[in-house]
């Protein structure tokens, strides 16, 4: 067994009365597609918060490569190789194309204040060693053409793949997507898929994703976990997944989960 | 229609140009110089032409300067062209510098040497251009609302009004009686950076974990706090001499320049010796613009960095911004110190130029109007704060001021405008009383029909489209 990128031990959120995740654990392997799945409100985007560092958690642990990172500020977080996207994407929309991913690439840009004032050597080897990751991360995600352009002109589904290569300009180890697919048509969608392959095998990223298109998740993922009202009710490999009986009542209500007759017990 | 414009610009400014040769001191002639300077900027004519024109122009104008050094209009002019170079685009780099150092260092001082208002005004708009910049940091690129600004201003110059002056040997036993001799004016400049960016710091820390509206309040707070603080430091230890001020603040020796004026031959060619009080406005004329001068170069150099980058990205987004890995609290500090710190240098120069420093230069007007240059100019647009403080300036101490005099001849002659005797013309109605309801009517109408500001910086420009159009989809539903 592979070495584990994320553990997460038992981490629950409360809003005032409201439990939004409740004791949740589950493992990511280093290099694996893995899927957190459930129905709208389910808590995935907040229990995505809590690992990133947007909450903190009320109890609970997160382990990352074997280091505790509970409760440490998104900026940490980032620094320390978790990227991610969101899911009402976040652009700098006044910023263009290109300088999106530089602010991604903030940290590993190279140069002090004074570096800056006195335009040294440094700044300009730093710029341009920036710039040029950035114009690759760019025509990795098929955006170099667009360098110039305002962030705002992309179409819908470009602004995703953008918010991608500005997560890639961190140089995570491990890389959140917050339902990357969404308002992409069947054609966007495969290329998505294609990608968030490509992110695994080339640059040798975990990847963990939301997402609702279920034909891409179970195309995609090497395991998923599903979310019901804060609490995981499932976890396993694709087609246990989709043959178990409280991810069916999950999804499609009760008396569905006797037609299917999945008897795969949840991990 | 287009294609007149050209042909029409060339015909008019050829002529406006002789009628300057031929009849130098008319009024008519300058406004029609003035016109020329607008269309030629302005007008869709080609590149080379239109820098020609603009040197042609420049030319003339400090003729007329030359020969008549109290023709406001012609200023004005040149202010134009100066402007025109700063911010026109596509004009070749060679033009821009050539055409802005000639007016800049010839044709201003020739007439300035004669004529110290015009030094005056130069020095204002380059103090004011200063401490816009330093607030186009904070507010225009970081979007951090500082309603204190000023504080930062008065810690400069009291950082220099203090040792420059008897001030200091009020409470420094053994410190020099009068202070410490004027030239120690260009250490305090660098120690005015510091104390003014660590006052940044300290105003900040607090300050910067509130956001927005809160943000602009407390900075208000904690700006009034710096003022009340210069006006009642005067006990138990008199630091600050309270609200009488410090006074006299010591200035730089010029001997240098005195001699180099003396050695190019400037007394002969004006006729007439050339006084220290000529002399120290020239002095900081040229001291004002240098620093603005580094001023802009640090603010365009952080602008295109991963600073400036970061400080947009926090400005939109801050969860974003945090999400790539961008700590908000040392990022914000480190913009407001910037911002803190380019108001501070200048401060030591007011000090010094003034030779008086009292907390009434920095209360909360000051803050404001510096503010106003910012959005007047175009938030987070270099140019625009450049041009914000210089338009602000040329209209309160420039433009206001000739209008009240032309009215102040009017009623002592007693003219008669549409059968109304102008000698009857009530006081109040002195330009000096409505000086800020013209201001206050500029920024309104400012904000009506060009929101973004003068010369608007392409983000600000973006963001602002895209609220219109957010604000026009929630309207129709």
């Amino acid at each position: 067994m592979s070495e584990l990128a994320l553990d997460v031990q038992g981490v629950t959120k409360r809003f005032g009365g409201l439990v939004a995740v409740s004791e949740v654990s589950l493992q990511v392997r280093a290099k694996e597609i893995f899927s957190v799945i459930g129905p709208n409100g389910a808590g995935k985007t907040t229990f995505f918060n809590l690992l990133t560092g947007i909450y903190k958690p009320d109890s609970g642990r997160v382990v990352f490569f074997g280091q505790d990172i509970t409760g440490r500020s998104p900026d940490w977080v980032a620094r320390n190789g978790i990227g991610r996207t969101f899911q009402n994407i976040r652009l700098f929309k006044a910023m263009t194309v290109l300088e999106n991913v530089l602010v991604g690439h903030h940290t590993h840009t190279q140069q002090s204040y004074f570096d800056v004032l006195l335009h040294t050597p440094r700044f300009h080897a730093s710029e341009r060693k920036a710039k040029a990751r950035a114009m690759e991360l760019l025509a990795y995600m098929n955006l170099d053409r667009r360098a110039e352009e305002l962030a705002s002109a992309l179409s819908y589904g470009e602004q995703r793949r953008l918010e991608i290569a500005r997560a890639l300009a961190l140089e995570p180890r491990l890389l959140f997507l917050d339902e990357p697919a969404a308002g992409m048509n069947e054609q966007e969608t495969e290329d998505l898929k294609t990608r968030v392959r490509r992110l695994r095998d080339e640059l040798g990223l975990t990847i963990v994703l939301i997402e609702h298109d279920m034909a891409m998740v179970m195309s995609i993922s090497d395991r998923i976990a599903v979310l019901e009202y804060g609490s995981k009710i499932a976890e396993g490999l694709p087609h246990e997944v989709r043959s178990n009986p409280r991810v069916i009542e999950a999804y499609l209500g009760k008396g569905a989960a006797g037609q299917a007759g999945g008897t795969h017990a949840p991990a | 229609m287009n294609g007149y414009i050209f042909p029409f610009t060339l015909a008019f400014t050829a002529l406006s140009v002789v009628g300057a040769l031929l009849r130098p001191a008319s009024d008519l002639v300058n406004l029609a110089l003035l016109a020329s300077v607008a269309l030629v900027s302005l007008g869709r004519i080609p590149t080379s032409w239109r820098s020609g024109l603009l040197a042609v122009l420049a030319l003339t104008l400090t003729l007329l300067l030359r020969l008549n050094p109290g023709d406001k209009l012609a200023f004005y002019g040149l202010l134009g062209v100066l402007i025109a170079c700063f911010l026109l685009p596509n004009l070749p780099t060679l033009v821009r510098v050539a055409l802005g150092t000639a007016i800049l260092f010839i044709s201003v001082p020739i007439a300035g040497l004669t004529n110290s208002f015009l030094f005056e005004l130069g020095i204002q708009i380059g103090i004011f251009a200063a401490l816009a910049l330093g607030l186009n940091v904070v507010v225009g690129q970081a979007g951090l609302l500082d309603l204190g600004f000023a504080a930062f201003f008065a810690i400069g110059a009291y950082t220099w009004g203090i040792f420059g002056s008897p001030q200091a040997a009020q409470f420094i036993e053994g410190f020099p009686a009068g202070g410490l001799p004027g030239n120690y004016l260009y250490l305090f400049m660098a120690l005015a950076i510091i104390t003014a960016a660590i006052t940044g710091v300290l105003i900040g820390l607090p300050a910067l974990r509130l956001r927005g509206d809160y943000l602009a309040i407390v900075t208000l707070g904690l700006g009034e706090v710096v003022r009340v603080l210069a006006n009642n430091l005067d006990k138990p230890l008199n630091i600050t001499n309270g609200p009488q001020g410090i006074t006299p603040v010591n200035r730089p020796e010029v001997g240098f320049l005195t001699q180099f004026l003396q050695a190019i031959g400037a007394e002969q060619v004006y006729g007439k010796p050339i006084d220290s009080y000529i002399t120290y406005a020239f002095f900081f004329y040229l001291l004002v613009l240098l620093v603005i001068g580094v001023v802009i170069l640090v603010n365009i150099r952080l602008a295109n960095s991963r600073f400036g980058r970061a400080w947009v990205a926090i400005r939109e987004d801050e969860i974003a911004a945090k999400a790539m890995g961008i700590p908000l609290l040392p990022t914000k500090l480190l913009a407001f110190a910037t911002g803190a710190a380019f108001s501070g240098i200048m401060g030591a120069i007011f000090a010094a130029k003034q030779t008086f420093v009292s907390p009434e230069s920095f209360t909360l007007q000051a803050s404001i109007n510096i503010l106003a240059f910012v959005i007047l100019g175009g938030m987070g647009s270099i140019g625009g704060a450049v041009v914000g403080a210089a338009a602000v300036t040329v209209l309160n101490i420039g433009l206001l001021k000739d209008f009240s005099d032309l009215l102040n001849t009017w009623r002592q002659t007693g003219v008669t405008i549409l059968g109304y005797n102008m000698a009857n013309l009530p006081p109040q109605l002195n330009p000096a009383k409505y000086e800020r309801l013209v201001f206050g009517l500029i920024l309104i109408l400012m904000m009506i029909f060009r929101p973004e500001g003068l010369i608007p910086e392409q983000r600000h420009r973006v963001e602002m489209q895209e609220a219109r159009q957010e604000a026009k989809e929630g309207g129709s539903k």
